[in-house]
């Protein structure tokens, strides 16, 4: 046992033991906490859930932060904020919220019963719109959302729901009553986050979730991937999951949702519609789409149809929306719902379009369109949180979310009431909600903490819609804040369903039929085989620079003569120029052999030094999340080793561990990736830049004349000194040098085997001809395997090494042009101005 | 009796390429659109080369949208648009309603379809709100003035504060940037008084259209005949409906004024736009002709389009 847990135990003298029961020692604020409210049964299982955690840190709750800490990271799934290079791991609370059965039945009842209204609401809004023409619900409210699409009324869903996943914000109230803060129609974020908090909970703990009897996650998904899947076409959809790109805040979460749920992930520019359908781009052609589950807005999701300079869409997607063979969730305009304001029409439309009154009730709220409602906002002015109906910017809130009335300073409150006089309908008022408390660890002990949970929602297969049994849980991260003003420096909680002694389910589990086994993902779209490619060739670039600089150096403390001290010194030269030539070490100045090493391992600014290539490497690596295992995606983090430029020792080491590490990520990914096409672009990558960087280093090295020491380096950097010796039994001459490096079809680091493994690759992957005919790259790459084979080490001059270059630069860029999207692919914009 | 004029309108743009573009897909938004007060009497819209496939929608707003595919790589598109309407004079507009009085029945409308005003309250792609125009327009917009009455005077004090200066701004100018600028195109001016109706919850509509060319003897050509002319739409209650206001010639819509199609700013009338494959400066010539056929019966004979502006 530790100190700290030796100095808790000894306050068992004065209380609870924390070490075993660290609830013991909670105290809230009188009622308003759901697990001081909780009764008898349920707080036996916070107990059992603090202890066991306490138990797991071995009395410690710090140190079950770290636990989870790690295993956040591991997974995978960080937060990462736009625009920054580093991901931020999304913090997640050790304690979850415990919800009991019995309770979560009441809520879930709610949850269902907004998703019908929405439902209802949706298909009247791009219907027939009665529930406006009665008077039910002002038009201004559908048309103030920037989220309704005048173009989807009159186009009915294929399946014919408009919502098929739907996310709600909770609160609870002092009272222990359940109050909707927001609803989403559009993105259910964090539906991915709760999914990899409750992974990353039951990984830190064991069996302790599974001992409390809480309910899976996993039927949930179950009915998520399959309702999307129902609404197609065709028995075996393809689905996609169409994401705005890696910049967009929930990349990593839409990445992760895409590989649990075994989705395509998709950009825009990996689609393309023809004659009315939907189509990916792959290596293979261009393959149909059935269903789509959008993260993008309805604004950007096609510039034919909505906003033409969207570089995020599909051109032509609502036409293909429109020739019925294409189910998307949710259907464009769905996040028409939304809307703050919507709150003040709901409980009157739930008498409407479901005949009884809303279950779970929204937070108070009063648009200010009414004139009523607006007299009664301004004169209970300072008992109210002032907010925009439609989400957007207006004036008087100073770009705030909201205000609460009593904050404002007199200039404030003049210019909220006059904005309310000039647009009354941007405005709602809403009443102010204390939000209860949850256990949570702060600083090693349990503290009261206000907290908001997000509930998800989706459609089954037969239409029914399936709650989460949990949700994302916001955990304030200060004390006695208002629900309304919760903020950005939260931490997120997992949130547990109990299973209550006699409680019965109260959703049967979805009918699902097996899928058919199939072999072979089958599906690679050109991004992502481009990207692969990539991925292969920096991976081997920093090893071969990694192997170059290593044999500098050795090459840098050689003692001996005078004359082959200068023979050294060309081959340092030659070495450092070499390095010069691929972009690790500045251009121009005459530098020592140490400087340029200690370049080409950390100037980031040189975009092909080390650090640089790694750099690059995890780029491309974010772009594969949806395809990379968790062990590839942590070689690929592991990278980068800290140097100490001084010492040569120390670059040494690096360059080792480099050469070490990045073989073994290539062989972890080499594994996980199967014998798929996947693995084929990537070995691809791999073959072709070994064999090019070979060429640069022949021509390097043996300009013309090359001394012993020259060629001694060229076979280190091919693995390939023990291998002369035995071969040779000499010291290195030029012919057999290249022969080895260049020729040897059997010498795995030399070019030639690098023409047949891409060759052996392109004769596996799918072929578009149907004429039988050879496709170009093949062409390319069977006439440089037979050039390579003719050829004769002695006639290895610089011109011939300098022909195979460009041959094997020709072989590049066939494959790039036969495969990956074309480069020139960035859609312009043709907006004219024919005005006067 | 109200007059009626009859009018041939011939336009006729053509884009050119630097390079070639492949995948081509454009709207067109050039048909007239049915309207209140213009009856078309035919209509035709010609392209060169001939599309793989030409397609004519309705809407979303009260538009035209012809669509064209091509699956040939293209250098240069041609687009004629030729038609005959016959505008009647429209009666000049009353309405007894203050602007809190329309106000209120705009927010509370229970329509949505594509006419109502509630589409027009709020701000649009390039129609943001401004608080400097909001400001600017407030003391015209005063909660008991009359709306015809503030709408002219809106319309005049657009007319001196944006200056109409020939080429000053681009598609996607916005009223916020002609404002500060203090000049611009008709796009621009009717874009500012959007802004400022809509600041005040006042429901306004971008109208996109021609002017007739050759203005009648004795009197100066309007300003913007040379080109494709945008005015704004004010809504001016239940009873009266739309109200077509032309800040650019300082005056209502009228005869000389005919109609394509109205939306809630530019981008949803735009003549022309759409997605190709291809990164490429483009050139652009237009012809406008818009004439009165009964002072032109020998029409082929001298028609003579104007130079682009």
């Amino acid at each position: 046992m530790n100190e700290a847990g030796s100095n808790l135990q000894g306050e068992t003298l004065f209380g609870p033991d924390p070490g075993s029961d660290p609830l013991g020692w909670y105290r809230a604020p009188a009622g308003g906490d759901i697990f001081t409210a909780a009764r008898p049964d349920m707080a036996a299982q916070w107990h059992a859930v603090a202890s066991g955690l306490a138990s797991a840190g071995q009395g410690n709750l710090s140190q079950v932060q770290s636990y989870l800490d790690r295993n956040v990271e591991d997974l995978g799934l960080a937060f990462r904020v736009t625009g920054d290079d580093r991901e931020r791991p999304w913090p997640l609370a050790p304690m979850p919220i415990l919800i009991g059965a019995d309770e979560w039945q009441g809520i879930e009842a709610g949850l269902i019963q907004r998703a019908e209204i929405y439902e209802s609401l949706l298909a009247d809004i791009y219907g027939d719109q009665q529930t406006i023409a009665n008077g039910h619900l002002p038009a201004a409210l559908a048309s103030g959302s920037v989220n309704f699409a005048r173009r989807m009324v009159g186009l009915q869903p294929p399946g014919g729901y408009h919502l098929r996943v739907y996310a709600v914000d909770l609160v609870r109230d002092p009272a222990g009553d359940w109050r909707v803060l927001s609803d989403r129609a559009r993105l259910p974020i964090g539906v991915g986050y709760a999914l990899e908090n409750r992974l990353a909970l039951a990984r830190s703990t064991g069996s302790l979730l599974a001992s409390i009897g809480t309910r899976r996650l996993a039927e949930f998904f179950e009915a998520l991937r399959f309702g999307i899947a129902a609404d197609c076409t065709r028995s075996e959809p393809r689905i996609g999951l169409l994401t705005p790109g890696r910049f967009n805040q929930s990349y990593p979460e839409q990445a992760h949702l895409a590989r649990h749920l075994g989705f395509s992930l998709v950009e825009g520019r990996d689609l393309t519609v023809r004659d009315g359908r939907l189509y990916v781009r792959t290596i293979a052609g261009l393959k149909r789409i059935d269903g789509l589950w959008r993260w993008i807005n309805t604004a950007d999701i096609d510039p034919l149809a909505f906003d033409q300079h969207s570089q995020i869409g599909v051109a032509g997607l609502i036409d293909a929306c429109r020739h019925g063979d294409l189910s998307i969730a949710n259907w464009p305009g769905a996040g028409v719902v939304e809307s703050r304001a919507m709150a003040a029409f709901l409980p009157r439309l739930a008498q409407v379009l479901t005949g009884g009154p809303l279950i779970l009730p929204n937070v108070a709220t009063w648009w200010c369109g009414q004139q009523a409602e607006r007299e009664h906002a301004l004169a209970n002015f300072d008992r109210l949180v002032f907010a925009s109906s439609f989400r957007n910017d207006v004036a008087g809130l100073s770009g705030a979310d909201n205000r609460l009335g009593s904050d404002l300073n007199p200039e404030e409150r003049a210019a909220l009431v006059e904005g309310m006089r000039r647009r009354p309908m941007d405005y709602v008022a809403q009443e102010m909600v204390e939000t209860s408390t949850t256990p949570a660890v702060i600083n090693g002990r349990f503290e009261p903490r206000p907290f908001v949970l997000r509930a998800f929602l989706a459609r089954g297969p037969d239409g029914r819609w399936v709650a989460m049994p949990g949700g994302f849980g916001r955990v304030s991260s200060q004390p006695n804040l208002r629900s309304a003003l919760m903020g950005a420096e939260d931490i997120s909680a997992d949130v547990c369903i109990v299973e209550g002694q006699d409680s019965a389910r109260t959703v049967d589990p979805p009918a699902l039929s097996a899928p058919v086994v199939r072999r072979a993902a089958g599906l690679l779209p050109s991004q992502a085989a481009d990207n692969l490619f990539w991925l292969g060739r920096y991976g081997e670039r920093a090893q071969q620079t990694a192997r170059v600089v290593r044999t500098l150096l050795a090459n840098a403390d050689m003692p001996g003569d005078p004359a082959s001290q200068s023979d050294a010194e060309t081959t340092r030269r030659r070495l450092s120029q070499l390095l010069v030539n691929w972009g690790a070490a500045p251009a121009g100045k005459k530098q020592r052999s140490r400087q340029v090493a200690a370049s080409a391992l950390t100037a980031k600014d040189l975009n092909g030094s080390i650090p640089a290539l790694i750099g690059r490497l995890q780029e491309i690596a974010l772009l594969l999340r949806d395809r990379l295992t968790r062990d590839s995606w942590r070689a690929i983090h592991r990278l980068p080793p800290p140097i100490d430029v001084r010492d040569t020792e120390s670059m040494s080491e690096a360059c080792d561990m480099i050469v070490g590490v990045s073989a073994a990520m290539t062989h972890l990914l080499s594994d996980n990736l199967g014998r798929s096409a996947a693995w084929r672009f990537f070995d691809m990558g791999i073959a072709l830049e070994r064999g090019s960087l070979m060429l640069q280093s022949a021509q390097a090295i043996v300009p013309g004349s090359a001394s012993a020491e020259d060629l001694s380096a060229l076979l280190e950097m091919i693995d390939g000194t023990a291998l002369y010796r035995s071969r040779y039994l000499t010291i290195p001459f030029i012919a057999p040098v290249l022969d080895m490096a260049l020729l040897d079809p059997s010498e795995p680091r030399g070019l030639a085997y690098q023409v047949q493994r891409i060759l052996n690759h392109l004769s596996q992957l799918p072929v578009l001809r149907e004429d039988g005919m050879s496709e170009e790259p093949h062409r390319i790459a069977r006439l440089l395997d037979a050039r390579i084979a003719g050829l004769d080490a002695d006639e290895l001059d610089g011109p011939t090494i300098s022909s195979l270059r460009d041959d094997l630069g020709a072989l590049n860029a066939a494959i790039a042009r036969r495969y990956f999207l074309q480069p020139d692919l960035p859609v312009t914009r043709d907006g004219s101005a024919l005005l006067g | 009796m109200s007059e009626t004029v009859t009018y041939r309108v011939k336009h006729t743009s053509t884009v050119s390429y630097a390079a070639e573009i492949a995948q081509a897909r454009f709207n067109l938004r050039l048909r007239p659109y049915r309207w209140p007060g213009q009856v078309i009497l035919d209509d035709s819209l010609t392209v060169d080369p001939t599309p793989a496939l030409m397609t004519e929608a309705d809407g979303p707003y009260l538009v035209n949208t012809t669509r064209l595919q091509f699956t040939q790589p293209l250098h240069e598109l041609t687009v004629t648009s030729r038609f005959h309407v016959a505008i009647t004079q429209p009666p000049p507009p009353q309405s007894p309603l203050t602007i809190s009085q329309l106000r209120e029945q705009a927010v509370l409308s229970r329509d949505l379809t594509v006419r109502s005003p509630a589409p027009y309250l709020f701000a649009s792609r390039i129609a943001q709100l401004d608080p400097d125009i909001a400001d600017w327009a407030a003391p015209m917009l005063q909660p008991d003035c009359n709306i015809l009455d503030a709408a002219y005077a809106l319309n005049h004090a657009v007319h001196e504060k944006i200056k109409y200066v020939s080429g000053s701004s681009n598609s996607r100018t916005s009223p916020a940037d002609a404002f500060r600028a203090g000049r611009g195109v008709c796009q621009d001016q009717s874009h500012v008084m959007i802004a400022a109706l809509r600041s005040h919850a006042i429901p306004a509509a971008y109208v996109s259209g021609y002017l007739n060319t050759l203005p009648p003897p004795g009197e100066e050509k309007l300003v913007g005949a040379d080109a494709m002319h945008a005015w704004v739409a004010v809504w001016c209650g239940e009873g009266t409906g739309w109200v077509a206001f032309d800040p650019t010639n300082d005056r209502l819509a009228d005869t000389d004024h005919v109609t394509i199609g109205m939306g809630r700013d530019f981008a949803d009338v735009s003549p022309i736009d759409g997605v190709f494959i291809g990164n490429t400066i483009q050139k652009l010539k237009y012809a406008v002709d818009v004439r009165r056929v009964d002072e032109d019966e020998t029409e082929e004979a001298g028609a003579q389009a104007p130079a682009p502006s």
